[in-house]
């Protein structure tokens, strides 16, 4: 392949205590695509997204972002550099208003342009992210007030707030009902497409994956498993073993 | 200062030490299963400790009642006391979506009140002795000398500790509340009322408070403000981890060993500041206490 | 039912204006509570950015205060540098302390930092209390008489409307960093730290900055105390300030301006009163701590904002 990986994870293994979350883990991501990285629970998917968000350190491997590592990159320092991601359990700015966490979120934006804008302008902003994802009318509701769906679909606009280049989403249609979905699956293809964003999405959802992943990655006990076209990794014996076939097929 | 004094000073601090430390222990342990079971500390253990030996002195000194009489009732009082707070203001607190922070403030409300108790009924506007339970006689243990109350504190903190832990570890309450402290909701899920075992936690720390402030209010000065004593209990709670029982016990022997070689080494007036430093120098340096375990990452 | 715009802006002007010509209208008891009260607001505006904004428990601020208070006073009295000038150094070398506290202190969480703050803050109170060359010791140290910008000030009056025109600027100050970058990134330490990582947040530095900026209003609330008092006695300066204040940033409402002025308001003007009935004092000041926490746990500010809409808090 001539085209360079937007994101690459090299033999990456992380252990807590004892514990080996992820064993040698490999995986590339390339530019302007949506990559999915599946399996069941437990499979160390969020500790990788928590080693790209730099929350975790690894206790080897590396990982490059554009072609540099982002080992040197403290946790507050990747959604300088244009990560932005999202959280399994959440983890809203519960006490303050829905406005008000996608602020923060713009605020990592601006501190990357080196620019300020007035309280109105970032308002306005802010406001505009949520029209996106069809926040708007819950603007000024504490964060904590909404539902579960749609304090994912918070998370969502707040990571969008970065203006990143890569996006990490973690389980983002998780609480969302089948319209909700479907939504979330044309804003997605839409930032993909339109605006050249790069996503690894953490799903369950397999009727989302399938549709809108243009590769699948499958960890199971930190181990990948297998990699491939969406096509091919629905076909793959071992997967269906390990995922599918435990989980219930009803999923698929 | 030549080697015989330094080794007289040692085994004098040493055994002074034990004495005060054990009286440190049992309200670090005081401390320790309140914040345990109900994730907040408990800023009024100091007035709870003053109180209760002013409960003590009272039916002793105005009621004349005698020691076998006053130690079971003053014991009772403290523990009805601290489980009815728990039951009527805590458990209001606790089910009002309220944050640690609101029951801090309340155990501080808690404790301006029993202070303005102690001073409103006239006993505690003047300073007080309590009168020894086992007598001023001296016995010399190697060359260090130490009082009758004194044996009597180590030994009935010791056996009251001993009875404490056999409580907590072979009892059905005692199990009980581990379980709380380990798991509140796992706690409920295997039938445990959680409100009276907490309640039960608050009764039995303000017991155990109790018991200290009777056994160490003769070696003591009796104020209103003699509570601020108890802020070794939580110095002793820092060193021993404040959620391990036996880092506590071990937290306030050290406590007591190393206040009483400050006093003889460096001077008394240091003594009333190395608390504190203590307990500075200790989460600086190990901000989750010399026992306790590592700093977890939070799971995201 | 929102409280709307206009109605806001007429009672600041009602308010203002009472405030203006207060001292014209009463006694200089009255005058002398108006600028404890004052320098109340301070103290609490401080301690809402780090506990009340940042989630910080940090219970070492009565020693900020008393580094304002014992800076200015031997600045201004031993070297005869000019008051505004001493006032200043009091807030830079609070601030220099309350950022090494920070900077030592930014791994300990809750309880553990509740308590080493706390053990911080009785540290200073027995320095203030046994440096003698310095603070005079235990017997406590009397304050040089101010003259600020060309005019002494002798008494409460005089120092009145320096202390309103100070606590008004730190009021429009407060408000302008709650609203700014910085007032966000506090709140985003203080409801998740791994998401204010993920966005970008610094949280270490912002808890430093919140450990400084609190000890810089509380050395500022020393200094001007220090302007219109005569005598500072150690014994004032122990926990219970700090618990004073800390109730007030409480019942006020954590993490809101209004609530912080509100509780100061309110506890400090209990706090005098019951000084009438010294003997129920603590028993009064206590009860009304548990009432508060019982029936309205999050202060004045929430209980407004649950009863008048989302407006009125903010």
């Amino acid at each position: 392949m001539t085209v360079t990986p937007f994101l690459s994870i090299k033999n990456l293994t992380v252990k807590f205590g004892g514990l080996t979350a992820v064993n040698d883990f490999s995986m590339d991501v390339m530019p302007g695509s949506i990559h999915a990285l599946i399996g069941p629970n437990g499979a160390g998917k969020s500790t990788v997204f928590n080693c790209i968000s730099r929350y975790y350190q690894p206790v080897s491997g590396d990982i490059l972002f554009q072609g540099t590592s982002l080992m040197q990159t403290p946790a507050h320092g990747t959604a300088i550099r244009g990560i932005a991601r999202t959280f399994q359990n959440l983890e809203l700015f519960n006490g303050i208003s829905v406005v008000e966490n996608v602020m923060v979120g713009l605020d990592a934006a601006l501190k990357r342009d080196g620019k300020r804008l007035s309280p109105r302008q970032m308002r306005l902003e802010a406001e505009a992210i949520l029209e996106r994802t069809g926040l708007a009318d819950y603007r000024n509701e504490q964060a904590d007030a909404l539902d579960f769906g749609h304090q994912k679909l918070l998370e969502l606009s707040r990571a969008l707030a970065v203006r990143p280049k890569l996006l990490l989403l973690d389980e983002p249609a998780a609480g969302l009902r089948n319209r909700e979905i479907a939504a979330l699956d044309r804003l997605l293809v839409d930032l993909v497409r339109k605006e050249g964003l790069t996503v690894i999405l953490v799903e369950h959802v397999m009727q989302l994956v399938m549709s809108i992943s243009d590769g699948i990655t499958v960890l199971s006990f930190g181990q990948k498993i297998a990699e491939g076209l969406p096509a091919e990794v629905r076909q793959n014996q071992q997967v269906i073993e390990a995922y599918l076939g435990r989980e219930g097929g009803a999923a698929a | 200062m030549d080697w015989q004094v330094i080794w007289l000073f040692l085994q004098q601090g040493v055994a002074s030490g034990l004495v005060t430390g054990s009286i440190y222990a049992l309200l670090a342990v005081a401390i320790v299963i309140i914040f345990k079971t109900t994730d907040a500390p408990n800023f009024a253990a100091g007035e709870l400790f003053m109180a209760a030996a002013y409960v003590a002195l009272y039916l002793l000194v105005f009621l004349a009642l005698p020691f076998v009489a006053v130690v079971p009732i003053s014991l009772g009082i403290a523990f009805i006391a601290a489980a009815l707070f728990y039951r009527i203001v805590l458990q209001k607190i606790g089910s009002s979506a309220a944050v640690t922070v609101n029951v801090v403030i309340a155990t501080l409300g808690l404790s301006f009140v029993l202070k303005g108790l102690v001073r409103k009924t006239g006993v505690g506007d003047v300073p007080r002795s309590f009168p020894s339970i086992f007598g001023n006689d001296t016995v010399m243990i190697g060359q260090a000398v130490l009082t009758m109350q004194d044996i009597g504190i180590l030994v009935l903190a010791v056996l009251s500790m001993t009875i404490f832990f056999l409580f907590f570890n072979f009892t059905r309450t005692g199990r009980a509340m581990r379980a709380v402290g380990m798991n509140p909701k796992a706690a409920v899920l295997v039938g445990i009322n959680l409100r009276r075992t907490r309640m039960l936690i608050w009764g039995l720390s303000g017991l155990l408070s109790s018991l200290a402030a009777i056994l160490i209010a003769p070696k003591i000065l009796m104020t209103a403000d003699m509570g601020s004593v108890v802020i070794l209990g939580f110095a002793a709670a820092i060193i021993g981890g404040f959620t391990s029982l036996p880092g506590a016990v071990l937290g306030g022997i050290i406590i007591g060993v190393v206040e009483n070689l400050v006093g003889l080494f460096i001077s008394s007036r240091a003594i009333s500041v190395a608390p504190f430093v203590a307990i500075m120098l200790v989460l600086v340096l190990r901000p989750q206490g010399l026992l306790g375990g590592k700093v977890a990452v939070k799971k995201v | 039912m929102p409280i709307t715009l206009p109605a806001k802006l007429g009672s600041l002007a009602v308010a203002l204006i009472a405030l203006i010509v207060l001292p014209h209208l009463t006694t200089g008891y009255v005058v002398y509570l108006a600028n404890l009260m004052l320098i109340y607001i301070i103290l609490a505006l401080g301690l809402n950015i780090l506990i009340g904004e940042t989630g910080q428990f940090g219970l070492a601020h009565v020693a900020f205060y008393g580094i304002g208070i014992y800076t200015t006073a031997i600045l201004a009295g031993r070297f005869d540098v000019p008051f505004p000038v001493a006032i200043v150094a009091g807030m830079l070398l609070a601030g220099a302390i309350g950022f090494l506290l920070g900077a030592v202190s930014f791994r300990m969480r809750d309880i553990y930092l509740a308590l080493s703050t706390f053990a911080f803050g009785e540290a200073m109170q027995w320095v203030f209390k046994s440096w003698d060359d310095v603070t005079n010791g235990p017997n406590g140290m009397r304050i040089p008489q101010a003259s600020m910008f060309g005019f002494r000030i002798t008494n409460d009056h005089d120092a009145y409307y320096i202390v309103l025109a100070v606590t008004i600027v730190v009021v429009l100050a407060t408000v302008a960093l709650m609203r700014s970058r910085l007032g966000r990134a506090f709140r985003a330490v203080r409801e998740s730290e791994p998401a204010a990582l993920a966005l970008g947040v610094n949280v270490r530095l912002t808890k430093v900055i919140a450990f400084t900026l609190s000890a810089v209003y509380a050395g500022l609330a020393g200094g001007v105390y220090a302007s219109f008092s005569s005598f500072i006695h150690p014994d004032s300066l122990g926990f219970t300030t700090t618990i004073l204040v800390l109730t007030m940033i409480v019942v006020g409402g954590l993490g809101s301006i209004a609530g912080a002025i509100m509780g100061a308001l309110i506890l400090g003007l209990i706090q005098e009163l019951l000084r009438q009935a010294p003997s129920y004092q603590e028993i009064i000041y206590g009860v009304i701590l548990i009432l508060f926490m019982m029936y309205a746990p999050k202060g004045v500010a929430g209980a407004i904002k649950a009863r008048f809409g989302r407006s009125a808090a903010k």
